[in-house]
């Protein structure tokens, strides 16, 4: 692996430890308008990022099952004219406060961040 | 070509049997992908999306924790075990003393002990590979996971039972009262764990009930 490589390896790195870590955020926020169901977030997901913030679909419905686990999502099974029955998801009381506290973690911590990087360093 | 009801197939082979997960996560990839096909996806690409079976079933495990029993419930879930095994051999030990010769006792009792042994190690292998928990361990509420928690494989139920053969038990157990989750050698060496059967089983938690309102 040349150093270049190694470069590039630790970029994407970030970038997957930013996803995991504000994933659970990103999939609240999508959350609080309403109802919605797994194909419906992840194309909305898709769509409103340009694929800037694109995730596997892999990736989205274990979140889903974590936030169902931990009381953050009701979901309610319908069933179609046609095919399969379909999983909707919907924002908890406790899902709420939880959206409000990661976003207010979220806001702070990206704003530290922004001032941080901007801020004009003299030479020592 | 991997079809869909083949990559549903491999993804829920890896949960944990009983318990409603797998018919949940079958419906709702069934539900994805046919969502992908209708916006004009391949099958390839839909399930290109979705990722490795393996590692998508190993996600949706990791949102439930992983609890090790006390080890005293273990050796209550074993002792029923050796009940029920002992109870299934006393047929052939009742049959065997009145049939033959009351010179051939010992050899009876003596074959209905290897009979026995040998019908508890089958039995054990057999149940946790396709129940994920003998009949004891489902008595007390445990069952045999992966490290991950995904459903064991043949091959890892038949590791754990081989202290048994090898008569290094005692040994074995050993190590279950001094590691961090409680394994013996021979389940860290198949990469297995006996957890509480309700952390890996779902149970859908309402938000509104127990938790106090802010």
């Amino acid at each position: 692996m040349t150093k270049s490589e190694e470069r590039e390896d630790g970029r994407r790195s970030i970038e997957r430890e930013l996803k995991r870590g504000t994933l659970e955020l990103i999939v609240l926020h999508l959350l609080a308008p309403g109802e919605a169901y797994g194909y419906e977030i992840v194309s909305e997901l898709t769509s409103e990022t340009k694929g800037a913030l694109e995730v596997t679909d892999g990736t989205l419905y274990p979140v889903l099952y974590r936030l169902e686990r931990a009381g953050f999502v009701d979901v309610r099974w319908e069933t179609q004219q046609r095919g399969v029955p379909r999983k909707y998801y919907r924002l908890t009381e406790a899902g709420r406060r939880e959206l409000a506290a990661l976003t207010e973690e979220w806001t702070t911590f990206s704003k530290a961040m922004t001032k941080l990087l901007q801020k004009e360093r003299k030479v020592r | 070509m991997t079809t869909a009801n083949g990559y549903i197939q491999a993804v829920i082979d890896h949960l944990p049997r009983g318990g409603a997960l797998r018919a949940q996560v079958a419906m709702e990839l069934e539900d994805h992908i046919a969502q992908r096909l209708e916006s004009g996806r391949t099958v390839e690409e839909a399930l290109d999306q979705l990722g490795d079976p393996r590692a998508l079933a190993e996600s949706y495990l990791a949102a439930t924790p992983l609890v090790a029993p006390p080890l005293s419930r273990r050796l209550a879930a074993k002792v029923a075990d050796i009940a029920i095994v002992a109870a299934a051999a006393m047929p052939m030990l009742v049959l065997g003393t009145r049939a033959l010769p009351s010179e051939l006792a010992v050899l009876v009792v003596v074959a209905t002990l290897v009979a026995a042994s040998l019908g508890f190690g089958v039995y054990t292998i057999a149940a946790e590979y396709w129940m994920g928990q003998t009949l004891g361990k489902h008595f007390l509420g445990l069952r045999v996971v992966r490290e991950s928690g995904a459903a064991i494989g043949l091959g890892s139920a038949i590791v754990r039972q081989l202290p048994v053969l090898f008569q290094v038990y005692w040994l074995d157990v050993l190590f279950a009262v001094f590691t961090a989750r409680q394994q013996r050698a021979f389940e860290m060496l198949s990469g297995t764990r006996v957890v509480l059967a309700n952390s890996s089983s779902p149970s859908p938690r309402r938000a509104d009930d127990g938790s106090p309102r802010a």
